[in-house]
């Protein structure tokens, strides 16, 4: 039997994960769910933002905390290009081609992270100490606190992005009906590129945060492409309550499940609750059906 | 997508130049073995591999429609149960077991297609990209609980795979494996030509166009999709039981991994997704890429890789078949004088730009 102290610790963990995983999800979500493609290198682009964080980091010791905005930045400039250079060949081409040219990018980001790199995992240091507060039944660690209250900042920043500005009403607008909102006057190629450049930005933050408490290695893209799609599967394609919620399921299980089953299966287990999922209820726990048309 | 899709009454193979092709690379393929180092066979078995890799997973992607990307589970379950099977102490299974090798590589395709067969019910309850997410989960999970099986798999380390063919004085090992992968290519090849050329074919290529209007029509969409799949499946596991008894070395990693999945799909979008010559020439060009690029830019060549099949997807969707259709097929066919349709549409359509406009 497993010590009823070290469940509470793997929960506590879990849920602080978790809102680094619902970051991840959200720039997925928002992509899947007004574009309509799955961005193939989402977990690559992540892998890129964990990678500015630990260079910004080892270069001048500046805290990823700040590297973080370098990294959303970057691939905020990086989706820009993306959907202007290749995406706007192939959006609404059916499924095949999209997916298999954010395949190729996936394929091209592993290869410069492995040649600039090297295969070696590395991390960041947040530049606080690891100590925490004792709970009592769980001890909360300052670092993984930290992240996890920037990850439901960021959270809540995209949600007032989406709810109160003019561009998140017409995005929202795009993704109920992409016909009426081009009839409305909304330029949709536009909120195409911006949301693009929303959601690889929130892959970058995310990827900034997981470099503070994960060692990062050019491989990791596949991993946490998988992560980041079982949450919004989890949560609902566009729910942003959903996602946070189903960031933490996934964080809560997957310690869990390293915890009974040893850390050989933490990643088994989070595929497994997806595939569960998405074959049982592929809406979503707490989803209503897709954003798109 | 009906760009992306040929003419099933091509009669690609009873165009006898074509014929007489075909034959003359069988031949020079057979004599390999004998004529080169061992290196050079060993790079064409290779090639050969990645025939039936490219070839097995278009029956899937190409013509059912279905982007798979978890080709790899397949071609490394079938690697790991030829494995098991001729060399079973090493996997913990009792010696008595031991098989040949050419029994053991064909059970191991026939397991992968039985995972299939397993898998595909559930697994195409989901489609477009739930379809394509979901094979890659699956696949990952395969790897990983493989990778923990250290008892079945070796883990990280893997193991050395039993390969006494008991014919060493006569021929080397690798020479075997080199004719019997040719031929399980060559097989792959026809049997994959009669499905995509006959009514399964037909069915593949209707649920790919429309799925609900083939379904009205009463085509079974799952029906033709397993079907697609577990014959893929078949091909993708005797491919990777061959490879494992060609380099004699087995791991979760060199076999399962993802790698196998972008190798089969960078091939098929090279030579031309759902046309039928298209991942052999697919092939080709990827072995030249993988090892020419590799000596000449070294590490970069996997950007390479992923920079072609992007500007081939958005820029050449026909692949390499559609350019040597342009060029040579068609005018092949023209001398011929049998082929009427192809030269209505076959030569705007592979027209770049006009496939770049389309929107």
């Amino acid at each position: 039997m497993v010590a009823g102290e070290l469940v509470s610790q793997s929960i506590v963990n879990g849920i602080l994960l978790g809102g680094i995983y619902a970051v991840a999800a959200l720039g997925l979500s928002l992509v899947f769910g007004i574009m309509d493609i799955v961005n193939l290198a989402h977990g690559h682009m992540l892998m890129v933002g964990a990678y500015v964080a630990i260079l910004v980091f080892a270069a001048t010791g500046i805290t990823p905390l700040v590297g973080m905005f370098l990294a959303m930045g970057l691939l905020f400039v990086f989706g820009i290009v993306l959907q202007k250079v290749l995406l706007k060949h192939v959006v609404g081409e059916g499924i095949e081609q999209p997916i298999i040219v954010l395949f190729g990018l996936a394929l091209i980001l592993q290869n410069i992270g492995q040649l600039v790199l090297g295969g070696d995992a590395r991390t960041a240091d947040l530049g606080i100490p690891g100590d925490g507060i004792d709970l009592g039944f769980a001890f909360l660690s300052l670092p993984r606190t930290v992240t996890f209250v920037v990850a439901v900042v960021l959270i809540g920043a995209t949600w007032a992005f989406l709810q109160y500005t003019k561009t998140g009403q017409a995005i929202r607008a795009t993704a109920q009906n992409r016909k009426a909102a081009r009839y409305m006057g909304i330029d949709t190629d536009r909120i195409y590129v911006i949301t693009l450049a929303v959601g690889t930005a929130l892959a970058g933050a995310a990827g900034a945060l997981l470099s503070m408490l994960f060692p990062i290695n050019p491989f990791v893209g596949w991993s946490y492409l998988l992560k980041a799609f079982a949450v919004v599967v989890l949560g609902g394609v566009g729910s942003i309550l959903g996602t946070l919620v189903g960031g933490v399921i996934l964080g809560v299980s997957e310690n869990l499940g390293a915890l009974y089953l040893g850390g050989g299966y933490r990643n088994v287990v989070s595929l497994l609750i997806f595939l569960g999922v998405l074959l049982l209820k592929p809406e979503g726990l707490f989803g209503s059906g897709g954003g798109g048309e | 997508m009906s760009f992306l899709e040929r003419h099933p009454e091509e009669p690609l193979v009873a165009n006898r130049r074509l014929q007489a092709v075909l034959g003359v690379v069988v031949l020079a393929l057979l004599v390999v073995p004998f004529v080169t180092t061992d290196a050079l066979t060993g790079l064409v078995l290779t090639g050969l591999v990645f025939v039936m890799l490219g070839v097995s997973w278009n029956l899937l992607a190409g013509y059912a429609g279905q982007i798979s990307l978890g080709h790899a589970a397949f071609f490394g379950m079938g690697a790991f149960v030829a494995a098991w099977l001729t060399t079973p102490s090493a996997a913990g299974f009792p010696a008595s077991i031991q098989l040949p090798i050419l029994v053991a590589v064909v059970l191991g395709g026939l397991a992968a297609a039985l995972i299939a067969l397993v898998i595909g019910p559930v697994i195409f309850r989901l489609s477009g990209h739930y379809f394509a997410i979901g094979t890659l989960a699956l696949a990952a999970v395969i790897e990983l609980v493989m990778l923990d099986q250290r008892s079945l798999t070796g883990g990280s380390t893997g193991y050395y795979v039993q390969g006494d063919l008991g014919l060493n004085e006569f021929v080397s090992h690798g020479d075997v494996m080199f004719l019997l992968t040719l031929v399980a290519t060559i097989v792959t090849i026809a049997v994959t030509y009669r499905i995509v050329r006959g009514a399964g074919g037909l069915g593949m290529k209707a649920i790919h166009d429309d799925e609900e209007a083939a379904s009205s029509l009463g085509v079974n969409p799952l029906k033709y999709k397993m079907y697609a799949f577990v014959v893929s499946s078949f091909f993708a596991g005797l491919a990777g039981g061959l490879y494992g008894h060609y380099t004699l070395y087995i791991n979760p990693e060199s076999t399962l991994a993802v790698t196998w999945t972008i190798d089969s799909l960078v091939i098929v979008i090279l030579g031309g997704m759902g046309t039928f010559a298209g991942p052999v020439l697919g092939a080709a060009l990827f072995l030249l890429l993988d090892t020419g690029l590799a000596a000449i830019v070294g590490s970069v060549a996997t950007t390479i890789e992923g920079a072609l099949i992007i500007l081939f997807i958005i820029y050449l969707p026909q692949g390499l078949y559609g350019l040597a259709e342009d060029y040579f097929i068609t005018d092949v066919g023209k001398s011929g004088g049998a082929q009427a349709p192809k030269s209505t549409d076959a030569t705007p359509e592979t027209d770049p730009d006009i496939a770049a406009d389309e929107d």
